[in-house]
């Protein structure tokens, strides 16, 4: 395990410079909307706001791989003097150390959100501009000073361009928009995760795939209480799931969120979900990025929800 | 020995944590939790009631063992909310590293 202030303090001089945790400047990362078609904001419609956290996966793969290998070693205490090496380079190091295939999985699971929100006549817009990390790993990890200073920024900057409706993507963002800005911000808005905005019923048929087995985040399916949602979707569309014993309210973790401090701890958890999961012989649907690339190292057949309905509906549609 | 203060768990409010008084130690929380591990969140709860700061400082690393999950706020009979406990805790340890106390 590493000492956990020394990973914070990385990651929060990651936010004070770059404005997300991974030293990137965001242009350099969010690039998935160039080619999702566009959109155009008319009175009353939602932002759709990403929180950068899909197409930050590959980036947060890229780290962990490296980080597995530091952990317990001598190397791990020189880490903190990673802060002093400025964000931009660190950031370009590890862009060059991510594979570009990666970025394209991750970029399409949001391009496939926007199309099946369209198909959904939905009234949306996205601005790259507009998109920000939303401070949850800081606040999670106990940064309170820099998940305030963050937040606050994030907050102020959407009030000013007159953002209320919000539609976000992960259930971390969900989290920090719809429960911890208002208390620590002072600022509300309408936050709306995408699955519950989907009309898609007369689109799909269900195509004859087989049943799926679904793991709820812990955010989706404990915190936010949203756990039906997906499973509503999945309904409309004629397509079938099954339930392992600890889902929705009282889902298992799948180790993602101790990433950041220990790999070795986050891949025992993942191993104990993985096996609970793999006893339903059935391919693994979930809908929180950090949960789906985790579920991924353990070698398990999963993809997102998005992906899901998207296909669902090419060949129904 | 521990030295034992009865007003940490007020010192502690600053942090958000301010429901550690209605635990009575049952231990659900420990048996829930995915990382079985020495009776944790259970014991940095018992810590923060005693008051004995230098047991929590000494042992902060296991803090960011917890995987925020909300298994044992969602489970606990006392609405003592451990997981955001334990998220208490760990804003005050990085305040007290970032004021140059030893962690």
């Amino acid at each position: 395990m590493f000492k956990p202030t020394d990973i914070i303090d990385l990651l929060a001089a990651n936010v004070r410079q770059t404005r997300n945790p991974f030293g990137v400047p965001a242009s350099r990362f969010n690039t998935w909307w160039r080619d999702a078609g566009g959109s155009t904001r008319r009175p009353g419609d939602a932002l759709l706001f990403t929180g950068l956290m899909y197409q930050a996966i590959p980036f947060i793969e890229a780290t962990t791989r490296y980080l597995e290998r530091l952990e317990d070693s001598p190397w791990a205490e020189h880490l903190r003097w990673g802060r002093l090496v400025p964000a931009s380079l660190r950031g370009l190091g590890l862009d060059y150390l991510t594979a570009a295939a990666e970025k394209k999985k991750f970029n399409g699971i949001l391009q496939t959100i926007c199309r099946v929100l369209k198909k959904s006549q939905v009234g949306f817009f996205y601005h790259p501009e507009m998109d920000f990390y939303s401070g949850i790993l800081l606040y999670d990890l106990g940064d309170q000073e820099g998940f305030l200073r963050h937040a606050r920024f994030v907050a102020r900057t959407l009030k000013l361009h007159g953002v209320q409706k919000i539609i976000t993507v992960d259930p971390h963002t969900t989290y920090a928009l719809k429960e911890l800005y208002p208390k620590y911000t002072g600022e509300s808005f309408e936050v709306t995760p995408y699955f519950t905005l989907l009309h898609l019923a007369k689109e799909g048929g269900g195509n004859g795939q087989p049943p799926v087995v679904l793991h709820d985040p812990c955010f989706y399916g404990r915190y936010l209480k949203l756990a039906e949602g997906p499973r509503q979707v999945l309904r409309s569309l004629g397509l079938e799931y099954v339930e392992v014993r600890n889902c929705g309210e009282f889902t298992s973790c799948c180790g993602g969120p101790a990433e950041s401090v220990s790999p070795a701890l986050s891949r025992e958890i993942l191993e104990r979900r993985a096996a609970e999961l793999q006893a339903a012989a059935a391919p693994v649907v979930t809908f929180c990025p950090i949960c789906l690339a985790n579920l991924l190292k353990a070698g398990l057949p999963v993809e997102d929800l998005a992906s899901l309905v998207g296909r669902t509906v090419n060949n129904g549609g | 020995m521990a030295l034992v203060n009865p007003d940490f768990a007020a010192e502690l409010q600053a942090y958000g944590v301010d429901t550690a008084l209605e635990c009575f130690n049952c231990g659900t929380c420990a048996a829930i939790c995915p990382l079985n591990y020495e009776h944790f969140p259970r014991k940095m709860i018992r810590y923060i009631q005693v008051g004995a700061k230098q047991q929590i400082l000494q042992q902060a690393q296991d803090l960011w063992r917890c995987l925020h999950c909300g298994l044992c706020t969602r489970t606990c009979p006392r609405q003592a909310n451990p997981g955001e406990l334990i998220l208490g805790l760990r804003r005050y340890v990085v305040a007290q590293s970032r004021r140059g106390e030893h962690v």
